[in-house]
């Protein structure tokens, strides 16, 4: 399996943590990733130029295209971005031709074809949770994970199709292969306010203060992101509410790092302690893996340990 | 005398330009906060950093950066190999030509006994660098002319670079090429060296060095008679070849003497040697009066700001040694493009047309803005366009081949841009759209627009749902903004279903001007909420593009 790696901007200078934790993964899975430098996927774009936004989007899925390849995304303002993208284009013909013609100056050939994938759909549906789980060699004992879905993934699902919007059970899955409790909380399926951090700082803030205090009232021991605009936005707040903030949210991991962690990578290798709060106390809670009781793994009794 | 003069005269020009340079590196501010320091405590600032670099060990990491960085360029070798070999190229026979060549006799001859120039090595070196400086010239224009986004940047003074180099070089090999045909010069050599009298030498000499020298003679001056060569060689042998290394050594000048044959005699009965000995040296001299008011400049920055660089934490530095860095980084720009040709959002100039969108254009407008020259409203407008249409990648500063640190100067063009009234364009459209919803809204008549302005939301994916809508509320029950607000209908203006409904009712400033618009997370919880399919985020996305273009089309 052979995917074009999408960093997008922010992840190589601000959080490149998520891709070498992602990278390390993906090698023991033997997914291989291809370099393409790609451009801005177009999100930041939108307000201001809706057709330099489309025509951003659509050049990076011609490169993924030219390579044959699809595009596995790690932000998810980037997947939401390029997929809405994808279905704009779909949807309009002039748009499409509009986008074809300017694509081929460039020698360009754009017909569609390249496929957008979040790093975690990508675990989930082309790798399994079975073969993940034969990987898993440690387990991530008694730990509580709040796990943030993030918008632009789960909606317009129509659009995005990662998971069922009102009930998305894709990361909770992911979590329970590694053997941590996905804990329910209010924010799971809200927003961050990363949108707003330029716009209005004050909004953003108090939106994301909202969610820091739904994992703290959950007894979350650990918020999980996956997607770069979170990761900045949990960076920038946490520092702007401190001292507040250490009292609700203790660290906040990506989903690779997690899952490196159970697959028995080197906690310093994930660069746990880069993440902004910091998360390198989670390898305290690695424990050997216990093989599970088809009792105990059953879907009543995993149904009535969250509802019941 | 005139070749001293005007030697002279340039290394004059280049001196002041030099010093005009570095007072203007501890005058100029390129973040408005620079300005409180004064050039004397920027000086001080900027000597103590590097003073305090050097004692405290970092001095190989500054010649460490100045050979790998600086001379090999192994910061280009990662992204082009065509740009490195280009650069090493030139790098090496130009700095091969200064030492070997122009400075010959001041600094060869007194490394190396024995030097003169047309013995070897000196001879196959010069030929042999003066074709590396050719070959790294062409792979320039190769690229220039190959690479996306580097054909669209290459401005006059790029094509003067090159062509100036190019004429450099080219005379020079020109001149050595008619020397070796010139019959003149043959005959002035002969005289002061050898200073044969007898016709019968003279003739033999003669043919012996237009066989083995390819000198041109006039017809029946010379004759390809055996006996008449040998004795021939043996006079070159005992009067020239003690400083005559073969003239084929030479091998680009022999091969372009070879070429110019038929001409040869023509050319040199009109003394064109002479006029391309001065073509040569004066060409040289204007290169040198005026590197430092051109791209030539980063001969001398370059390796400045590469050697700061890996002596200084920018962060941590004294903020008045900062500014002089911002200054000396205007300054390194060898606008080769690397940072345009990697940029991130360089392809949206295929849509927006603005040249100051890409970062070696904006680098020049910043360059013009802290230099004082303004330029009107409408060119502020437009750097402000580039300025934020940036996403912040660090792609171009990672990349830069001068270690010129973009995104921070990125950084002082927002303050710069912000203090000459030009902030950020959301917010200002934003304000604008505001205002005039306020304005619409208290005025006692209601302005409803025509159909026009419904159809031309035509962008999101079903044109015009927002007359879908009955107003069930299910958006403004799953907006955050209305969860958050204790008073939604008076911070946010209109609910979302109640933009909606505007829209239907063609109420266009109402709707664009409402503060739920511009505040929108874009969580798409209320498109999701909409049982009829109505397309409420992207069509909130939409008010605010098209709010945004009515504002550019206002200021062009």
């Amino acid at each position: 399996m052979r995917f074009a790696l999408f960093a997008g901007c922010q992840v190589p200078n601000f959080a490149p943590q998520y891709e070498t934790s992602s990278r390390l993964v993906l090698k023991k899975l033997g997914i291989k990733l291809t370099k393409v430098e790609f451009n801005c996927c177009g999100y930041p774009l939108r307000h201001q130029h809706f057709n330099s936004y489309l025509l951003a989007a659509a050049r990076n899925l011609a490169l993924a295209e030219a390579k044959g390849l699809d595009i596995l995304t790690l932000c998810k303002c980037c997947l939401g971005s390029l997929k809405r993208a994808q279905s704009f284009l779909a949807h309009n013909p002039d748009l499409m031709a509009a986008v074809k013609r300017e694509l081929a100056e460039e020698g360009l050939a754009f017909n569609g074809t390249a496929q957008v994938k979040h790093l975690q759909t990508v675990l989930h549906q082309d790798v399994g949770l079975e073969r993940l789980s034969d990987l898993v060699v440690r387990q991530m004992k008694g730990l509580r994970i709040a796990t943030l879905y993030g918008c632009h993934a789960l909606r317009p699902s129509r659009v995005t199709g990662f998971d069922n919007p009102y009930s998305p059970h894709l990361i909770d899955e992911l979590l329970e292969v590694i053997g941590a409790e996905s804990v329910p909380w209010a924010g799971k399926l809200k927003c961050c306010g990363a949108p707003l951090r330029e716009k209005n700082e004050v909004l953003s803030l108090s939106i994301i203060n909202q969610r820091f205090k739904e994992v703290g009232e959950a007894g979350a021991d650990v918020l999980n992101v996956d997607c770069s605009h979170t990761l900045l936005q949990i960076k920038w707040a946490f520092k702007m509410l401190w001292p507040r903030s250490v009292e609700l949210l203790k660290g906040v991991v990506l989903y690779p790092q997690l899952l490196g962690l159970a697959m028995g990578i080197a906690p310093e290798d994930l660069d746990l302690d880069e993440n902004r709060p910091r998360a390198g106390f989670l390898s305290n809670y690695l424990a050997p893996r216990t093989p599970v009781s088809p009792e105990e793994n059953s879907l009543v009794k995993r149904l009535s340990d969250h509802y019941i | 005398m005139f070749f001293k003069i005007s030697l002279l005269l340039a290394l004059a020009v280049c001196a002041a330009g030099l010093a005009h340079k570095i007072w203007s590196w501890l005058t100029i501010s390129i973040d408005k906060d620079d300005c409180q320091y004064p050039p004397g405590r920027r000086l001080a600032a900027t000597l103590s950093e590097l003073g305090r670099a050097v004692f405290s060990g970092r001095l190989g990491a500054m010649l460490r950066a100045l050979v790998l960085e600086g001379f090999l360029q192994m910061r280009s070798l990662g992204h082009s190999r065509t740009a490195w070999l280009a650069h090493v190229c030139i790098f090496i026979g130009f700095t091969g030509l200064l030492l070997f060549h122009a400075l010959g006799a001041q600094l060869t001859a007194t490394l190396f006994s024995g030097y003169y120039p047309t013995l070897d090595p000196w001879l196959l070196l010069r030929d042999l660098l003066g074709v590396m400086v050719l070959v790294g010239v062409g792979l320039i224009i190769y690229r220039r002319l190959t690479v996306q986004g580097l054909r669209r940047i290459t401005s006059t003074t790029d094509r003067m670079a090159i062509v100036f180099i190019t004429v450099v070089l080219l005379s020079g090999f020109a001149l050595q090429a008619l020397k070796i045909t010139s019959a003149t010069s043959f005959e002035s050599m002969q005289k002061e060296y050898a200073g044969l009298s007898a016709p019968r030498e003279l003739h033999a000499l003669r043919s012996a060095w237009a066989e083995d020298y390819g000198v041109i003679f006039a017809p029946g001056q010379t004759s390809r008679d055996a006996e008449v060569l040998a004795l021939g060689r043996k006079l070159s042998e005992d009067n020239c070849v003690d400083c005559h290394a073969p003239a084929q050594h030479a091998f680009a000048s022999y091969a372009l003497a070879a070429v110019m044959r038929p001409l040869a005699l023509t050319l040199d009965g009109l003394q064109a040697p002479q006029i391309l000995y001065y073509v040569h040296f004066l060409s040289c001299f204007i290169g040198l009066a005026l590197l430092p008011f051109t791209k030539f400049l980063h001969m001398v920055s370059g390796p400045l700001l590469l050697m700061t660089n890996a002596a200084v934490d920018r962060k941590t530095m004294d903020p008045a040694a900062r500014a002089t860095l911002r200054a000396l980084e205007m300054d390194a720009c060898s606008h080769c493009g690397t940072c345009t040709v990697h940029c991130s959002v360089a392809v949206t100039v295929h849509r927006i047309h603005n040249q100051d969108i890409l970062p070696s254009e904006k680098l020049s407008a910043l360059a013009t803005m802290v230099r004082g020259s303004n330029g009107d409203r409408n060119h502020l407008a437009q750097i402000r366009e580039g300025a934020y249409t940036c996403t912040n990648c660090y792609r171009c500063t990672r990349l830069c081949p001068l270690g010129i640190n973009l995104n921070d100067l990125w950084v002082a063009l927002k303050r710069n841009l912000y203090h000459e009234g030009f902030g950020d364009p959301y917010q200002e459209v934003a304000q604008r759209s505001q205002k005039a919803a306020e304005q619409s809204r208290s005025s006692d008549t209601v302005h409803v627009v025509s159909g026009g302005f419904q159809h031309g939301l035509k962008l999101s994916a079903q044109a015009g749902t927002f007359s879908g809508c009955y107003s069930c509320r299910q958006c403004t029950n799953a907006c955050p903004l209305v969860f958050m607000s204790e008073r939604p209908n008076e911070s946010l203006d209109l609910l979302p279903h109640q933009v909606m409904y505007s829209l239907g009712l063609g109420l266009k400033k109402e709707a664009m001007g409402a503060r739920l618009v511009w505040n929108c997370l874009t969580c798409y919880q209320c498109q999701e909420a909409c049982p009829n399919l109505v397309q409420v985020t992207d069509i909130l996305y939409e008010l605010r593009y098209l709010a945004a273009k009515a504002a550019s089309g206002l200021e062009a």
